[in-house]
């Protein structure tokens, strides 16, 4: 984990809501795996006080880059910033998803902007020469940002709106049943979204017995153990903390 | 001119700068030691500690408000013993002055935490008391807040360490300095103050208080002018104990305000959220501005308020 200034190299409005940061400055980001994340500030002062917690979308030479909803004012400062800004990090943060082997197969399932960490999951497992498809779901087509990018890049995907507007109409965990009926060999479910949707995978991979891995979010103040802030029920113990024990939890380490 | 002298005695103890790291806010020392220099520092306050482990509060435990955040963690702890195995070792070489905070429901509680924290030698400098916790026995009612129960707190508990002993006053009182005098006279080395401000925040869409426990800490920036103002009270009734101040401080000049309202000491808290390294800034901006007012050595800012 460090903490550093980095700077905007480009911004990117892709529509319904969401804006995609590119910060170079980010060589500390480099051993960043699928699933980490980065607190991130673009503002000066304390209006927001607390810096916000980011998924890292993906890494390359000394850059990285984020996925931002913009949903309130921290948000929307960041999605609002312009090349040459500073943006201050504290980062990589947390566990990813478990290391895969050769012989898994990752099926990965988003919802909205629960995207960022599969998309760097996809990458990644591309990069290794390891077969990967992504099931993802949002409201409405405008809200599928970077599917256009992640087919073009040759991953299998196949996406869900609630209004019928691109892909199936329904959920997306509809599409997750009917992949675990067809075949569950070597399938390793990792997913990320809202909370009801997270639940309705991790019931839908353990109706099939097949291994799911989510990752979380929870309100956070320090991002780095130290606040105890950012608890969650969980089975053996009480409560785990998104931000050390996760953001990634096997999927029956939590919600009892 | 040289360089300010900015080393401070304070309960006994020689402390390098007078900025410490506050409370439950900077874990048990080191989960930010890696981005924080604790070298750079006067020194670090745990977590509090209580005799069994606590898992704390339900979850939402934190959220932010203007300049400020709430928390209901819920005094959170892994508790005396895996405290004493697991935690201390860290600390007993970690380069600075280590002040354990510790808390209990009971005054039995208080004694026997007081007792498993004494007699280690390095790596516990010091004892923090937080005596803003409800009392179990006269029905959740803080110990903080009457000062004879208070007085007699600190005396039981003096009495069963040979530590310094900082008595840490909550805010949420209406004549701090009765409380503070009734430390002072049970036997407490120093005072701090402030611990978090009462407060609630709500969802105006959902109705729904944004806190599960509804009530929580107010903490940050917000609450600096009535941390002052407490601070100043309590070292104008001239108890003659150093005071530590505490209080949304996020730089250099914001601790130089709390030693001239009358601080010995200071100590950052939420700040540490915002950038892991603000209390190692926070000293090294104070020395600069020192520097800068020509303040030979930091001890001639407490209470030097024109
Ligand atoms: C580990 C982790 C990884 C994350 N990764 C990403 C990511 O890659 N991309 C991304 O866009 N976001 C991500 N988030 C969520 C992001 O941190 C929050 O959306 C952000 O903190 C909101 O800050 P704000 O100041 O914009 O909103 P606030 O002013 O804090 O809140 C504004 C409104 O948004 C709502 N809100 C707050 N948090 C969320 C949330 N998580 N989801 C939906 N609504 C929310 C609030 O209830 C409020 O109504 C992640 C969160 C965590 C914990
Ligand atoms: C998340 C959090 C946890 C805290 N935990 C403790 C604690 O365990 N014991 C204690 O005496 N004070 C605790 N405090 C209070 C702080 O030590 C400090 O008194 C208060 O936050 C005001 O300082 P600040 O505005 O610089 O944060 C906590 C504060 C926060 C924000
Ligand atoms: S956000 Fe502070 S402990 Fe997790």
């Amino acid at each position: 984990m460090r903490f550093f200034t980095a700077k905007v190299v480009e911004s990117q409005d892709l529509g319904g809501a969401y804006s995609w940061l590119c910060l170079e400055g980010c060589e500390a980001l480099a051993a960043a795996s699928p699933g980490q994340f980065a607190m991130l500030r673009g503002w000066p002062g304390h209006d927001p006080l607390l810096s916000r917690a980011f998924s890292v979308l993906s890494t390359g030479p000394g850059t990285a880059e984020f996925l931002i909803r913009r949903v309130g004012r921290g948000s929307g400062l960041l999605g609002a910033a312009r090349p040459g800004d500073p943006i201050r990090v504290v980062g990589p943060l947390g566990r990813g998803f478990p290391v895969a082997t050769p012989e898994v197969t990752e099926l990965l399932v988003a919802g909205g902007c629960g995207l960022a960490p599969l998309y760097f999951a996809a990458r990644r497992a591309q990069a290794e020469g390891r077969r990967v498809r992504l099931l993802y779901g949002a409201r409405q087509s405008c809200e599928l940002v970077l599917a256009d990018v992640l087919r073009a890049r040759g991953v299998e995907l196949q996406t869900a709106t609630e209004d019928g507007s691109a892909g199936e109409r329904g959920l997306v965990t509809a599409l997750l049943e009917r992949e675990l009926a067809a075949s569950t060999a070597g399938l390793r479910v990792l997913a990320c979204g809202p909370e009801p949707m997270l639940r309705a995978t991790r019931e839908v991979a353990r109706r099939h017995g097949v291994p799911c891995f989510l990752s979380l979010e929870s309100p956070m103040a320090c991002g780095v153990g130290a606040c105890l802030g950012c608890a969650i029920p969980a089975r053996d113990r009480p409560f785990l903390y998104v931000c050390k024990d996760g953001p990634v939890f096997a999927a029956e380490e939590v919600w009892p | 001119m040289s360089a300010p002298r900015m080393e401070v005695h304070a309960f006994g103890l020689r402390f390098a700068n007078p900025v410490l790291t506050a409370s439950g806010t900077f874990g048990y020392g080191s989960e930010l030691a890696g981005s924080c220099p604790l070298t750079a520092l006067g020194g670090l306050v745990t977590k509090g500690i209580s005799l069994a482990p606590r898992a704390g509060n339900p979850e939402p435990r934190i959220c932010e408000t203007a300049a400020g955040m709430l928390n209901s963690i819920g005094l959170a702890n892994v508790g005396l013993r895996a405290f004493l195995e697991e935690k201390l070792p860290f600390l007993r070489d970690c380069g600075t002055r280590v002040l354990v905070n510790f808390f209990g429901e009971t005054e039995d509680d208080y004694l026997r935490c007081a007792e498993g924290l004494s007699g280690h030698g390095p790596g516990i400098d010091g004892l923090e008391l937080n005596i803003s916790c409800p009392n179990v026995k006269a029905g959740g009612l803080e110990f903080g807040v009457v000062p004879e129960v208070a007085g007699r707190l600190c005396e039981r508990v003096r009495g069963a360490t040979d530590l310094p002993l900082v008595v840490k006053l909550t805010p949420n009182v209406t004549d701090v300095v009765a409380l503070a005098r009734a430390c002072v006279q049970g036997g407490a080395s120093g005072l701090s103050l402030i611990n978090t401000l009462r407060g609630m925040a709500i969802d105006a869409r959902t109705r729904r208080p944004r806190l599960a426990r509804v009530f929580g800490g107010l903490s940050g920036p917000a609450i600096k002018p009535v941390a002052l103002r407490l601070v100043h009270e309590v070292a104008r009734a001239r108890l003659g104990v150093p005071i530590i101040g505490i209080g949304g401080i996020m730089s250099g000049e914001d601790a130089a305000e709390f030693l001239l309202a009358g601080a010995t000491l200071v100590q950052v808290g939420t700040a540490s959220f915002v950038r892991p390294d603000a209390a190692a800034r926070v000293a090294e901006e104070l020395l600069g501005y020192c520097a800068a007012q020509q303040v030979s050595d930091v001890s001639e800012l407490t209470g030097a308020l024109a």
